[in-house]
C-alpha cells in the first residue's frame, strides 16, 4: 500500500491537473489526520481545501518517493560489485536509485541536496507510485 | 544542429546500413553494434533506424547548438555533460551550448550518440551510413572532423522526457543468459559451419577449440584473428563469391578473418564458419587484443537468440513509451 503525502503542494497540483485533464469534477480524500478536497469548478480554476495534514511528514527529513510503480533498484542493475554506502551526501540531480519495469529503468533523482540517510524500500521490492524510497536529511 | 569539438579518426555517421546493393558492389555497412543504435533511438523517441554517430576513437566532444534529447549507448563508461557524469543507455536533454564528452570506455569498443530526431545527412540508397571505402554516405562520405556542424532532424510530437531521464538495462546485462561469456572473460561467439568447413581436418577442431585474439589489424571491414594457424587439408582454387558480415574466412596464412559491417561484397578465401547474426553486435563491441572462442551453433539456436533480442527490443519500445505517457499524465 502506497502512502501519498497529500499535504505536498506538488502532489496536489499533479492531482488537480490529472483531474482536469480527465474531466473529473472533484476528489475527496479522507485519512486519520485530515481531509483533502479538490473541486474543479468550470471556468474558475480549481478550488482546493486542506484541513489537518494528511500524511504530513513530522520529521525534518524529506522522503524520495517512487515516481511510478515498478521494481525498486538501489543500485544500477549493470553494476555488480558496487555496494550501497549510506549515509552519503547527495545533490539534487544525483541519481539515488531506479525503478525497473522490464528492461526499462527510470532513474530516481534525489530532488534536493542533503544527506541520503536511510533507504526505506527493499532492493528488488515491487513499489507503487508515491511509495517512500529514501530519506534525505537537509544539510546546512 | 551539433558541432564536433573534438574527435579521433574514423568516427562516422551510421544507421542500420544499406542492405540490398551487394550485387552492385555496395557493402551494407551500418553500425557495428546495431542493437545499441536501435535501443538508443527508442529511448530518445526515434524510429529504430535513425542515424547516429559511431565513436570508436576517443576522446570525442560535441556541442549542442539547440536543446536536444540524446542518449549514449553501446560502450561502457560514463558520458559527461558539462563535466557531470551521466549514465550510458539513458536518454537526457541537453541545453543549447552544452558539451557532451566521451572518454575511452573501460572495456568495450564503440559508443553511439543518438539524438532526438536523428542525424540529418542525405539518404543514399536507403541509408545515411558512411561508406568509407566508397567515400559516400554519412557526412560527405568521410569521418567526422573537428569543426563539422551537422543537422539534426526534427522529431514530430515527441513524448516529454522524464525529468531524470529514461534508461534501458543494457543487453549485456538484461540478456546475460542468452549471451554467455567464459569464466575467464573470453567472448563466446556462436557460429555455424560454412561452405568449406570440411576442408579443415578433424571437423575443424583447431578452429573451434582454440582461443583467438582479435589482432590490431582489425577495423569495420573485418577482424583478423591471431592464433595457431589452421590449414586446409588440400589447397583449393575458388572463384570469388558473395560474402556477408559474419563470414569467417581462412586466408592462406591460416589466421581467420571475420567479415564485419563494412564486409567486402565478394571474396575467394575458403569459409570455415558464419557467425550468427545475433552475436555480431558483441563482436562489434570487442576490442583489438580481446580473446574469443567460437562455439558451434545451429540455425535453430540462432533463431532462438534472435527472438530473445527481438522481445527485449519490443519490451523497451513499448514500456518506455508507456512510462513516458504515464509520467506526462502525472506532471
Amino acid at each position: 500500500m502506497s502512502t501519498i503525502d497529500f499535504s505536498d503542494p506538488a502532489t496536489i497540483a499533479a492531482l488537480t491537473e490529472a483531474l482536469t485533464a480527465a474531466g473529473v469534477d472533484g476528489l475527496e480524500v479522507s485519512g486519520p489526520v485530515g481531509q483533502l478536497r479538490l473541486v474543479v469548478s468550470k471556468g474558475e480554476g480549481p478550488h482546493i481545501r486542506l484541513t489537518g495534514g494528511i500524511g504530513a511528514n513530522q520529521a525534518k527529513a524529506v522522503t524520495v518517493k517512487a515516481p511510478i510503480a515498478g521494481c525498486f533498484c538501489a543500485i544500477h542493475p549493470s553494476v555488480s560489485e558496487e555496494t550501497e554506502t549510506l549515509p552519503r551526501r547527495v545533490s539534487d540531480k544525483d541519481v539515488v536509485g531506479f525503478i525497473r519495469i522490464g528492461s526499462v529503468l527510470l532513474p530516481v533523482p534525489a530532488g534536493r541536496s542533503g544527506l541520503l540517510a536511510r533507504r526505506l524500500a527493499e532492493p528488488g521490492a515491487l513499489v507503487g507510485f508515491g511509495d517512500p524510497l529514501f530519506e534525505i536529511e537537509p544539510q546546512p | 544542429m551539433i558541432e564536433i569539438v573534438e574527435t579521433g579518426p574514423f568516427n562516422t555517421v551510421q544507421d542500420l546500413g544499406r542492405p540490398g546493393y551487394r550485387d552492385i558492389g555496395v557493402s551494407a555497412g551500418g553500425a557495428m553494434d546495431p542493437l545499441a543504435v536501435r535501443i538508443g533511438n527508442i529511448l530518445v523517441g526515434n524510429p529504430q533506424d535513425a542515424a547516429a554517430i559511431e565513436i570508436q576513437m576517443f576522446p570525442f566532444k560535441l556541442r549542442f547548438e539547440v536543446p536536444t534529447v540524446f542518449a549514449v549507448t553501446g560502450a561502457d563508461g560514463q558520458p559527461l555533460l558539462e563535466g557531470r557524469a551521466l549514465l550510458s543507455w539513458c536518454a537526457y536533454r541537453a541545453e543549447a551550448g552544452q558539451i557532451l564528452e566521451l572518454k575511452q570506455p573501460p572495456k568495450l569498443a564503440r559508443a553511439y550518440i543518438v539524438l532526438g530526431g536523428g542525424i540529418d545527412v542525405p539518404v543514399l540508397m536507403g541509408s545515411r551510413s558512411t561508406a568509407l571505402r566508397g567515400g559516400f554516405g554519412g557526412n560527405a562520405g568521410r569521418p567526422l572532423m573537428k569543426g563539422d556542424r551537422i543537422e539534426v532532424c526534427a522529431l514530430p510530437q515527441p513524448l516529454p522526457l522524464p525529468a531524470g531521464g529514461i534508461a534501458a538495462v543494457a543487453p549485456a546485462t538484461a540478456l546475460r543468459d542468452a549471451f554467455p561469456v567464459a569464466d575467464d572473460g573470453t567472448l563466446l561467439i556462436r557460429a555455424i559451419p560454412a561452405g568449406e568447413h570440411e576442408l579443415f581436418a578433424d571437423d575443424g577442431e583447431a578452429f573451434w577449440s582454440q582461443v583467438w585474439r582479435i589482432s590490431s589489424r582489425s577495423d569495420r571491414t573485418g577482424y583478423r584473428l591471431s592464433g595457431a594457424p589452421i590449414k586446409p587439408v588440400k589447397t583449393v582454387e575458388m572463384r570469388s563469391h558473395g560474402v556477408v558480415p559474419g563470414v569467417v574466412q581462412v586466408p592462406p596464412g591460416g589466421e581467420p578473418i571475420i567479415q564485419m559491417s563494412d564486409a567486402n561484397t565478394a571474396g575467394g578465401y575458403p569459409k570455415i564458419a558464419g557467425v550468427i547474426e545475433a552475436d555480431l553486435w558483441r563482436l562489434g563491441q570487442a576490442r583489438a587484443g580481446s580473446r574469443l572462442r567460437f562455439v558451434r551453433s545451429t540455425h535453430a539456436e540462432a533463431r532462438a537468440v534472435e527472438q530473445i533480442v527481438s522481445r527485449y527490443v519490443e519490451d523497451i519500445e513499448r514500456t518506455s513509451q508507456m512510462v513516458k505517457r504515464a509520467l506526462k499524465a502525472m506532471t
